[in-house]
């Protein structure tokens, strides 16, 4: 499943790739993001609690910095998780791009999901729209902790 | 499947009482929904409370100005045979009618449907199209909520935990009162709606005044067609109505899925709310 997001946040690049690449911080813009902490180099353990109407997903995995680039503000991500209680993986690939323009930078996040086990029978559209939500709420609480 | 403390309270105080108590428990209307989530091990419930065996929760009554009072638990097919129905809101029982089959429609209650706020459903759509009001139940308060306000987001409403749904109450009409439901199902007569339109209107000879229309299955609740709406203002002609049926375009957010893509679903929305205005005036 393919995700894209772009959004306008009003602070220059630098600022905003400062607070995307401390991966603790910026875990805390994903609504139902609980504790992130790293336990490597480059890897980050935690745990994501989604709510959609009467499921209620607890997704713990990890997030690992597969490349980075400061210089033209570019970084691959790679997430895994499981939900252990309902059963069900999620892994996922997220590039994250950041370009200045007039008013601050342009953010563009790109994301390739795959699901499988019980979480997969909820069905693709359903979770296409939760997870364009949380993209969405992501993009707009970066923007205000990069301006704040 | 896993086990559960199953409760079934046989009055509303406690039911309401269970809840306190138990404010995680899941509610169990006709459990059509429920059972397909437990079986595909979506939920885990510890504890369930059924409201089947409360006492006049499935009742339908009419008052003296012919509106309606629907009790949680009364089924689709209770709706469709209903006689206070057929006679004050016949185009309600209409809708409730093209829910899936006959077996989901004995089955599956009016309250729950509205719980469960799957945007593809039918009953919700028309019950906002009708300006229905829930009835809640929460501790010290029964409010009255107007059922577009109830639903968020795809199976999300505004009920909080230990709030549940009593009853439905639909006003009485107007004598120059229209409302239809159109439901599009181009796969199978039994299926979800690939789009759905409810709408209601004060026509006077040939004019449309009041609209208030709404969509299914094209976005994470019942869509309000406000653009439509604003664009038929009051006392429109037919001959308007294809070029407001036209900006449903935007006020609607369909995605791509087994029933046609986002593009083919806003086509279908302004082909259905067209002729549904043309079916008010009709």
């Amino acid at each position: 499943m393919k995700l894209s997001h772009s959004s306008t946040v009003s602070a220059p690049a630098e600022r905003v790739w400062s607070v995307v690449m401390n991966v603790p911080t910026a875990a805390r813009c994903v609504p139902g993001v609980a504790a992130v902490d790293p336990f490597g180099p480059d890897k980050y353990k935690g745990s994501l609690l989604v709510q959609i109407g009467p499921v209620r997903l607890v997704l713990d995995g990890e997030i690992v910095i597969v490349s980075r680039d400061d210089g033209t503000h570019k970084a691959a991500f790679r997430a895994d998780a499981k939900d252990t209680r309902l059963g069900g993986t999620v892994r996922a690939t997220i590039d994250v791009a950041l370009k200045d323009v007039a008013s601050g930078c342009e953010m563009r996040i790109d994301g390739d999901v795959q699901i499988a086990g019980r979480i997969g029978e909820f069905g693709q559209p359903v979770i296409q729209r939760k997870s364009d939500q949380l993209l969405a709420q992501f993009a707009q609480c970066l923007g205000r902790t990069a301006t704040g | 499947m896993n086990g559960f403390t199953y409760h079934e309270p046989t009055t509303w105080p406690a039911a309401q009482d269970l809840i306190a108590r138990e404010p995680d428990a899941t509610m169990l209307a006709g459990g059509t929904a429920f059972t397909l989530l437990l079986r595909q091990g979506l939920i885990r419930p510890t504890t369930v409370v059924s409201l089947r065996r409360i006492s006049g929760a499935n009742r339908i009554l009419a008052d003296s100005h012919g509106g309606l009072w629907i009790g949680a638990m009364a089924t689709h097919s209770t709706v469709v045979r209903s006689p206070e129905v057929r006679r004050n809101w016949p185009e309600f029982a209409d809708a409730a009618a093209t829910v899936a089959t006959l077996r989901i429609r004995n089955q599956a209650t009016i309250g729950g449907s509205v719980a469960h706020a799957d945007p593809a459903s039918d009953v919700p759509v028309m019950l906002a199209a009708l300006d229905a009001q829930v009835i809640v139940r929460k501790p010290n308060a029964a409010p009255r909520v107007p059922i577009d306000q109830l639903f968020i987001d795809t199976f999300t409403t505004s009920l909080a935990p230990g709030e549940f749904i009593e009853s439905i109450q639909i006003a009485g009409r107007g004598p120059n009162t229209r409302a239809v439901y159109l439901k599009y199902t181009p796969r199978s007569v039994d299926d979800y709606a690939t789009v759905s339109v409810a709408a209601r209107a004060e026509v006077e000879e040939g004019r449309l005044r009041a609209p208030r229309i709404f969509l299914g299955a094209v976005g994470g609740r019942p869509m309000r067609a406000m653009s439509v709406e604003a664009a038929l203002g009051d006392g429109t002609e037919a001959r308007a109505f294809a070029d407001a049926a036209a900006l449903v375009r935007s006020d609607i957010d369909p995605i791509d899925d087994v029933r046609g893509s986002a593009e083919y679903k806003r086509e279908m929305a302004r082909v259905f709310v067209e002729r549904a205005l043309r079916t008010l005036v009709a």
